[in-house]
């Protein structure tokens, strides 16, 4: 009944303060909102806010950004859907199926799909969260040291090589591809530079923001140029014609796998809901009659995927105060929050400021509520941008990212870089490599190298005390299993 | 051989390539750490060989095999149309290939001659400055006459080369231009309409992050960009 | 072999004494500057830009954004936090040097980019190449144990126990070689003649993780950065890196009282601007920033962040001093560890 009694008193401190009820809605709509722009997203939104948040309570500041989270993830599928950009990775399987949807002129009931599934899983998350987020965040901080995480990111890279490209091999190549990227700038042991080719500005490294919305955003917009140049591009079809409820509740099994899937992915740091939403999706290709239908517009990817990565949210909040690990690029930023307010996210956070903790997880419950209410309201106005001539959407768009490239860190190199990345992923798109599995690879390349290392150091460079370890050796073996089974089935399994 | 096709050949010397390339650029870093055995070329070096180990193995299996596509479940599904266009246009020809690489040059030059100039003739900051404004002038004439006829590869091109001045000319004053030269490059001749969406873009943009928002968007190094930037932010704010 | 830290004798044993015997924390140290001051030729009609080198959750995002604030409450004049993170400090310091020198923009940098010129001279010095403003926060490090720790319980017993495992006890710290944090840790291991592993963690979060979840034994850090965790009793010092221990930690046996033979570097923050920024505009930035210093919520600032320990002010002349006579000493050091110093 603990879970319950402080679960309330969270919402009573919510929604007694004028100023956390402001923040709150403020956080709804400006996550949707940014979510929705094509280009910005709710990663840009972060990123910009977050100096802000010094002058805002530790409360105010991490409730803003959790409902940020919750609500921009949903954003995310809207451009997903309606223009083949994906807010962010976690919504990039959204638009497999909600892209070919608007297309068919379905927007709208993949829009509705979208809210109605997003709003499910993120609340159920919520929930899940509330009551793993203490007895996890105490046992893991003994038992989670680097050589547990680096074999977490092993395992996570091992079954995402399997998701999102055409083969076995292009998978793995993809995702060193990204590893290789993570390298650029000081490495993480002595900081020593590496592959700067004397060029000063990339000591900082290449940054995870420019280089996603180079690979979705700009490169989309090439496609579309070509598509255009050669007379091919159609302007989508327009509805509004949200789905019934009849039609939601036949996708009632996707939903509760998404659920489950998404849950358990998010847990995961670094991946948790990019991972998941690849997963949900996956899955529901493997558990369904007719595969072959995915990819042109089925609603049940649209829910699976949509399902899996807000169920992931809540999850994600596991690592990030269980263990100070980040479960994605928000919940990275949300790292800063808590030491711009001189505290460090992790098990000491959970413990020491349970009220904080408690108001982030009603704010999140309700921001999830919410996407139901705001998210109807909203839609309708977003599906109208598709009306905007694409000559004049494709400069928005850009500008736009532009200013979400630059204003991660203030650097003009990272507009050069995400515009690099947009021609890249142009020519990457038409060979079937994964531009998801290379963002993948540049997020945990970093945190990989880093635990890798100083597993190295603690275990006195001694590999067999991974042996001695019996979570990270259950990691690691999992992950080599996963290894060998896609092998396997590469090259033994027949063509479909 | 009979599974081969020329576009394996190519992935595969790509691959390799990247591999010895960055390999043998890994010695500029191979020092030892003091507390660390491995150093700081171990990792990296330990990627290059799985990427080459990817690369063979890919190799092989279109040597024997041909195209494999059996994990391909969501293959199908994350097809977006990228690979049906370029197969649709012309853009798979060589020679299409070629002329858009030396386009996308041109913002590399930007980026390292005007350094390259300033070492050689041991320029101070003005000089420097001057050198970089005539490279600037000089890179887009030749940009502007290179994409007659390759809208697709000027489109390409026009937002990298937008990134590389952005730091020394500013988003204020550049930002404009970009959004003209997107509108005409993707096939719009109405100026009226160019100009009128244009000026809204830009006004929306700046209402937003700028005045609302306070992003410090970039406004240049170089006279008189430097100044019309910082006019324009003190406008705004 | 002498010992690299020995070295550093020479410089700085006179500043410190200073340091520690005139912190008088009633008045302030720019009380005597005038209270108001008119900015020549109507500078700053508009907003100052302030680099920072370090995203704006750190240490030098705090303090940016506590100056920031403090300048603002005096002259009214705004200033907009601009940070360019990565390359340990390069990357915004090359972003600044390649801004106008027209006085409106200034650099927050700290002593990362004294021991970047000392290793490699053609990196900007910033007692030549920049102006101080001020230097605003000064401290100290210290090593430290998890209070509920039983192998150990102070300085002494944890020495005698890391030299009974062999090599096998680890110390987390930070993960940039030459950093003032691993050369004070080799010296003090050389010192004791200790074996201890370091770990190298680049954000603090894990590195504080690390210690509280029991992964590592001990802790290199500044007390500031820690502070909640002193105050939770979840962590406590066991060495202070200073020659006399300060009032806050008077039980922490100080370098001297361990003997240890060696002397202390420090952590410093400051605010900078370019060298051939014009001198009135200066003047008067010096003027504010110094005079920022006092504001009350700079003061409240700089305790609650353990930095009224040790005088953490010094003006143009104090920086310059402490930079030049740090620049040396890292450069001494270097060479003793046969880095190559260009």
């Amino acid at each position: 009944m603990d879970t319950l009694t402080n679960f309330m008193n969270g919402t009573v401190a919510l929604f007694s303060d004028p100023v956390g009820i402001f923040i709150f809605f403020g956080g709804v709509i400006g996550g949707m909102l940014f979510g929705a722009i094509p280009g910005v997203s709710m990663l840009t939104l972060a990123a910009i806010l977050l100096p802000f948040t010094a002058h805002l309570s530790p409360e105010h500041g991490i409730m803003l950004f959790s409902v940020i989270y919750c609500t921009g993830v949903y954003g995310g599928a809207i451009t997903a859907i309606l223009f083949n950009i994906p807010g962010a990775p976690e919504n990039a399987p959204t638009a497999f199926d909600g892209y070919p949807m608007t297309q068919k002129g379905q927007a709208g009931k993949a829009v509705g799909a979208a809210v109605t599934c997003s709003a499910i899983g993120g609340t159920i998350s919520a929930v899940l969260m509330m009551v793993a987020t203490a007895p996890i965040a105490n046992w893991a901080i003994s038992a989670f040291g680097p050589p547990e995480i680096f074999a977490l990111v092993f395992f996570g890279l091992a079954v995402a090589s399997s998701v999102g490209a055409s083969t076995f091999w292009k998978g793995w190549l993809s995702i060193l591809l990204g590893l290789l990227i993570a390298v650029v700038g000081l490495d993480p042991v002595g900081g020593i530079e590496r592959w700067d080719f004397g060029m000063p500005y990339l000591l900082a490294g290449i940054h995870f923001i420019p280089m996603i919305l180079g690979f979705f955003a700009v490169s989309e917009v090439f496609v579309q140029v070509e598509k255009k140049a050669k007379g091919s591009y159609h302007a989508p079809k327009l509805s509004v014609d949200f789905p019934s409820l009849t039609e939601l509740f036949a996708q009632k099994i996707a939903v509760v796998r998404s659920i489950v899937i998404g849950f358990f992915c998010g847990i995961l740091p670094g991946i948790g809901a990019t991972l998941a939403a690849f997963m949900g999706y996956n899955e529901a290709v493997r558990w369904s009659k007719d595969r072959k239908e995915f990819g042109t517009g089925k609603m049940e990817g649209v829910i699976s995927s949509e399902t899996a990565n807000n169920a992931a949210t809540g999850a994600a909040m596991i690592p990030l105060l269980a263990l100070g690990l980040p479960g994605g690029a928000l919940t990275a930023m949300m790292v800063g929050v808590f030491q711009m307010h001189d505290m460090e996210p992790g098990p000491l956070v959970f413990l020491n400021s349970g009220d904080l903790v408690w108001v982030v997880f009603s704010a999140m419950f309700f921001a999830n509520l919410s996407i139901l209410l705001i998210g109807y309201l909203e839609t309708k106005t977003i599906i109208n941008l598709l009306r905007i001539p694409f000559q004049f959407l494709a400069p928005l768009i850009l500008l736009l990212a532009t200013v979400g490239a630059y204003a991660v860190r203030g650097l003009a190199i990272d507009v050069a870089v995400m515009f690099a990345a947009g021609i890249i992923g142009f020519f990457l798109r038409r060979s079937g490599y994964s531009v998801a599995g290379i963002v993948l690879g540049l997020i945990l390349g970093r945190i990989g190298e880093q635990t890798f290392a100083q597993a190295m150091q603690m275990l006195h460079f001694e590999w067999t005390g991974f042996f001695f370890r019996p979570i990270a050796i259950t990691l690691i073996v999992a992950g080599v299993l996963t290894l060998l089974g896609s092998i396997y089935s590469s090259f033994f399994k027949k063509s479909e | 051989m009979r599974n081969l096709r020329a576009g394996h050949i190519v992935e595969a010397v790509f691959w390799l390539g990247l591999v010895l390339f960055l390999y043998l650029n890994s010695f500029d870093f191979d020092q030892e750490i003091e507390i660390y055995k491995y150093g700081a070329s171990a990792w990296p070096r330990a990627i290059l060989l799985l990427i080459a180990v990817a690369a063979v193995g890919q190799f092989a299996g279109h040597w024997l095999r041909g195209e494999n596509r059996s994990l391909g479940m969501l293959d199908k599904a994350s097809d977006d149309g990228a690979e049906a266009a370029a197969r649709l246009s012309d853009h798979n020809n060589p020679k299409w290939y070629a002329w858009t690489f030396l386009l996308l040059a041109i913002p590399f030059i930007y980026m390292n001659l005007p350094e390259i100039l300033a070492t050689a003739l041991s320029l101070e900051k003005p000089g420097l400055h001057t050198a970089k404004l005539l490279c600037a002038a000089a890179l887009l004439i030749v940009f502007i006459l290179a994409i007659r006829g390759n809208p697709v590869g000027g489109m390409l091109t026009l937002p990298l080369l937008f990134g590389a001045f952005l730091q020394d000319f500013g988003f204020y004053f550049t930002a404009p231009l970009f959004v003209l030269g997107t509108m005409y490059l993707m096939g719009e001749r109405r100026w009226k309409s160019m100009i009128m969406i244009g000026a809204l873009i830009i006004g929306i943009l700046l209402a937003l992050f700028v005045s609302l928002l306070y992003v410090g968007l970039p406004t240049g190094n170089i006279s008189p960009f430097y100044e019309f930037g910082t006019a324009v932010v003190n406008l705004l704010q | 072999m002498k010992s690299p830290m020995k070295i550093l004798a020479s410089g700085l044993i006179a500043s410190v004494m200073t340091l520690v015997s005139t912190a008088s924390y009633a008045e302030c140290a720019t009380d005597s500057l005038p209270a108001s001051m008119d900015g020549p030729g109507g500078f700053s009609e508009r907003a100052l830009t302030m680099i920072v080198p370090y995203g704006p959750a750190g240490g030098s995002g705090q303090v940016a954004q506590a100056m920031a604030q403090a300048v603002t409450e005096l002259t009214g004049v705004n200033i907009n936090r601009d940070h360019k993170p990565g390359g340990s400090g390069t990357v915004g310091m090359t972003a600044y040097m390649a801004v106008p020198a027209d006085g409106y923009a200034v650099l927050e940098h700290i002593d990362d980019a004294s021991s970047a010129h000392a290793l490699d001279s053609s990196k900007p010095n910033p007692a030549t190449d920049l102006i101080p403003l001020v230097i605003s926060q000064i401290t100290f490090s210290q090593i430290f144990i998890r209070s509920n720790e039983d192998r150990f319980t102070d300085w002494d017993s944890f020495v005698e126990w890391v030299k009974a495992q062999d090599g096998k006890a680890t110390i987390a710290n930070v993960s940039k070689e030459g950093s003032m944090e691993r050369v004070t840790m080799k010296a003090i291991s050389d010192a004791t003649g200790m074996t201890i592993q370091q770990i190298s963690f680049d954000k603090g979060a894990p590195r504080y993780g690390a210690l509280a979840g029991g992964q590592v034994d001990a802790l290199f850090e500044q007390p500031g950065d820690v502070r909640k965790f002193l105050d939770s009793d979840t962590f406590k010092p066991i060495l202070t890196i200073l020659k006399e221990a300060p009032s806050a930690f008077p039980d922490v046996p100080s370098l001297t009282e361990a003997g240890l033979d060696i002397e202390p570097l420090y952590r410093f923050r400051g605010f900078y601007v370019h060298k051939d920024a014009p001198a009135d505009r200066v003047e008067w930035l010096q003027w504010a920033f110094q005079k920022a210093f006092c504001q009350q919520s700079y003061q409240d600032f700089n305790k609650s962040k353990f930095m009224h320990l040790i005088e953490s002010f010094r003006d143009t002349e104090g920086a310059r001093e402490l930079i030049t006579a740090t620049i040396g000493q890292y450069r001494d050091v270097y060479k003793e560890m046969g880095l190559d110093v260009k």
